[in-house]
């Protein structure tokens, strides 16, 4: 046999092939995947935080305490919201939880509810507020989301997202760590279904203590009244229309026959108490 | 954000610039393997002619280290996810033996006839990059014959 150099006309090792539209191929099947798996986590957790109890709530709120009270600011207001919390909680709102009230110096105007019963309020809020009604009916919204569960739904679903950053991404990753900082603030906003919930529980537990509900519908007055949209952006965008939420509170007034009272005004040197 | 975009345009570069040296290599590769085309690297142990006829024998062996440009290795971190063949690999093992393979040719000088010729490839830096492969060495080692004509 005689030998006839010459070169393969293909090589078939090397696949004939688009890398761009293998990446994004890939990539597209990544993100799929992604959203899935945090759909379906998401729902777990929903399906799941009914059966927490609020020992091992406790316990997961513990991890926050240190941080919480880093930024703490104990003041005569502060005292004041506690006494507020504790009065809502001994007379009407009876939770299994030992609420730990953390006032926050922040201009804010918003108050959160994260796990183990810790509530933050923020001073730009008690700078807002005008009477002792008007700050329980928001005490008593937070509390609302403990009588719910919500705020573990809220956590629940941010620890997801973030499980699936630093999966992907690595613990180190500064992209993970930037995730988690703004994640756990927009993840805690609730569904309106919650808000109108919480608020329902909190006209209730008002009615109960004050057995009148002056100061319910105040607050969102304020809000829709307030001129700059941008310092209550954090609070709106968390919070359904104030419009729909006064007229929804109303409604509930109306149907079950509640009293409107002469509100109880805040002890007086409030705005002078400072931080 | 920063890091996103660190990563973004170490993705692009890689493909451009990975591209473009792949294309040249492949382009020199193709240019060197038909000028060696005189010279036939076979793994038969032997050859038909007579011992006599042999004048000379000597190992030739020739190397080559390439590595994987980022874009390709981000890629094929991605295949490790789904599975399948890593295309993206596919050419940088194909340049490196096709490399080894005519680095042992130019060796031989003006041997006859390289045989038992074999095809080793190890990875390179594993630990330096723990992402896997990064870049590989092909080695070709064989027997360069010359025989008398």
């Amino acid at each position: 046999m005689k030998y006839t150099p010459r070169q393969p006309g293909s090589n078939v090792n090397v696949t004939p092939t688009s890398p761009l539209r293998e990446l994004f191929l890939l990539t597209a099947g990544l993100l799929g995947m992604v959203i899935v798996i945090y759909i379906v986590l998401g729902l777990a957790v929903d399906l799941i935080v009914p059966h927490i109890s609020t020992d091992l709530e406790n316990k997961m709120g513990g991890l926050l305490v240190g941080s919480l009270e880093a930024k703490d600011s104990d003041s005569k207001r502060g005292t004041h919201v506690r006494s507020i919390v504790e009065e809502l909680q001994d007379r009407c709102a009876r939770l299994p939880y030992v609420f730990k009230v953390h006032i926050h110096n922040s201009p804010t105007v918003n108050a959160v509810a994260l796990p183990g019963g810790h509530i933050i309020v923020y001073t730009g809020l008690l700078d807002k507020v005008a009477s002792e009604n008007e700050l329980a009916f928001i005490l008593a919204h937070e509390m609302g989301h403990f009588a719910h569960r919500d705020h573990m739904c809220g956590m629940g679903r941010a620890f997801v997202f973030i499980t699936i950053s630093t999966f992907l991404l690595g613990t180190d990753s500064i992209i993970s760590k930037m995730l988690a900082n703004t994640l756990n603030l927009t993840e805690m906003s609730f569904s309106r279904k919650q808000e109108t919930r919480a608020d329902e529980f909190a006209l209730e537990t008002l009615y109960c203590d004050y057995g009148h509900v002056a100061g319910a519908t105040d607050f969102f007055e304020k809000i829709s009244k307030a001129e700059d949209p941008g310092k209550f952006g954090h609070y709106l965008a968390s919070h359904p229309e104030n419009r729909k939420r006064i007229s929804h509170l109303e409604n509930i007034i109306r149907s079950k026959g509640f009293k409107f009272g002469k509100p109880t005004p805040l002890p007086e040197p409030w705005k002078q108490f400072k931080e | 954000m920063n890091n996103l975009l660190f990563f973004l345009t170490l993705i692009a570069m890689g493909y451009v610039v990975g591209t473009l040296v792949e294309k040249r290599h492949y382009r020199s590769i193709r240019d060197r393997e038909t000028k060696f085309l005189y010279l036939p690297a076979v793994t038969m142990k032997t050859v038909t002619s007579p011992d006599q006829k042999v004048t000379s024998a000597e190992l030739v062996c020739g190397s080559a280290v390439i590595s994987i440009d980022y874009f390709k290795r981000f890629l094929a971190s991605l295949r490790n996810i789904f599975g399948g063949t890593v295309k993206s690999y596919e050419s940088l093992i194909d340049r490196a033996r096709r490399e080894a393979l005519i680095r042992m040719k130019e060796m031989a000088g003006d041997a006859t006839v390289i045989v038992n010729v074999r095809i080793e490839t190890s990875t390179i830096g594993r630990n330096a990059n723990k992402k896997g492969v990064g870049c590989l060495e092909a080695l070709a080692y064989g027997t360069a014959l010359t025989l008398e004509q």
